[in-house]
């Protein structure tokens, strides 16, 4: 009875989409795990990134009573401070970019077999008629002029975003927020991937 | 005029250390609607990103299932789940939010995974129940 419900949805790819990215993901961060996180060196960089943040963050909490002497002496510590944690952030990206591409290979392969699973053919139906930037890859490789048919790169990505920043942040492995390059859209942890 | 509260780092890096057992404090659901409660920067944030995402899941079934359609819809999302998270922390939580990096820093706190969440549960769900 599901299969019949399953296989009468126009759109019941989307489904079989989200289900692989959910797999990709968990499989992804299975592998990140073994290679990055569960080393003492992730573990020892991390600490020392969020050490260094709470204390800056600390040291930057100004007394406008204080004196001109201080003030300089505590402005040269709060920037040794910064560039320790500069430099933890900078050792803790390149010890996973080493470690992260087996996760990139994972992705490409899993892809590319969507890719030759639903090219060329929308897997759902997008509410509004997104911007010409976005219609670039929501449209990617489908005929017609309907602004509303969704690609597999789109879902794909959408799902890629959602499941897995949640799942990172949910198991505790989200990149710590003194880190640099946490900025306003903070992807995925892209060197786990 | 808003009452403001500032958290006191020194004050919980005290408790901390004074810990026998050297963990935190058991996170308590009533902290949640708590003015009073202190809030370690870490913990806010996951705070205010888990109900983003809250908002993201449960505004997509919704607007899926109706369905609502267009552009403005998103917008709109954008719009209410800024105003979910402001409200929240400004006026149920009373947060001095120069002591957590500004307005900025706390209405990002999940936003882009959020927008991806909304987005997914709203084309799959108007995808699959409506053709």
């Amino acid at each position: 009875m599901s299969s019949t419900l399953f296989s009468s949805m126009k759109y019941s790819d989307s489904l079989t989409v989200v289900g692989i990215s959910i797999c990709t993901a968990i499989v992804c961060e299975a592998i990140s795990w073994l290679l990055i996180y569960r080393t003492s060196s992730y573990k020892s960089l991390k600490s020392t990134i969020d050490k260094a943040s709470k204390k800056l963050e600390t040291m930057k909490t100004t007394d406008p009573s204080t004196a001109t002497l201080v003030k300089k002496s505590k402005t040269k510590k709060i920037d040794r401070v910064e560039s320790s944690l500069k430099e933890s952030s900078r050792d803790l990206s390149m010890f996973k970019f080493k470690s992260g591409g087996v996760v990139a290979l994972v992705l490409f392969v899993v892809f590319g077999l969507l890719n030759s699973l639903f090219e060329g053919k929308p897997v759902a139906k997008i509410p509004f008629v997104p911007i010409k930037l976005v219609q670039k890859m929501s449209h990617r490789g489908l005929s017609g002029d309907d602004m509303t048919d969704c690609s597999m790169a789109f879902l794909y990505f959408l799902c890629s975003i959602s499941i897995r920043t949640n799942l990172q942040k949910f198991l505790g492995f989200s990149p710590p927020r003194g880190a640099a390059g946490a900025g306003l859209f903070p992807m995925p942890d892209p060197k786990s991937n | 005029m808003r009452e403001r509260k500032s958290v006191k780092f020194n004050l919980q890096q005290q408790q901390q250390q004074e810990d026998q057992n050297g963990h935190l404090s058991p996170f308590k659901l009533a902290k949640l609607f708590d003015p009073d409660a202190s809030w370690d920067k870490d913990q806010l944030g996951d705070v205010l990103h888990w109900i983003r995402q809250a908002l993201a899941l449960l505004c997509g079934l919704l607007w899926g299932a109706i369905p609502l359609v267009g552009g403005i819809w998103f917008l709109l999302f954008v719009v209410l789940s800024s105003g979910v998270i402001y409200g929240y922390y400004a006026l149920i939580l009373k947060i001095d939010e120069e002591e957590f990096g500004g307005h900025g820093a706390l209405l990002q706190e999940g936003l882009f995974a959020s927008v991806s969440l909304f987005l997914l549960a709203w084309i799959l769900v108007y995808s699959l129940a409506h053709f």
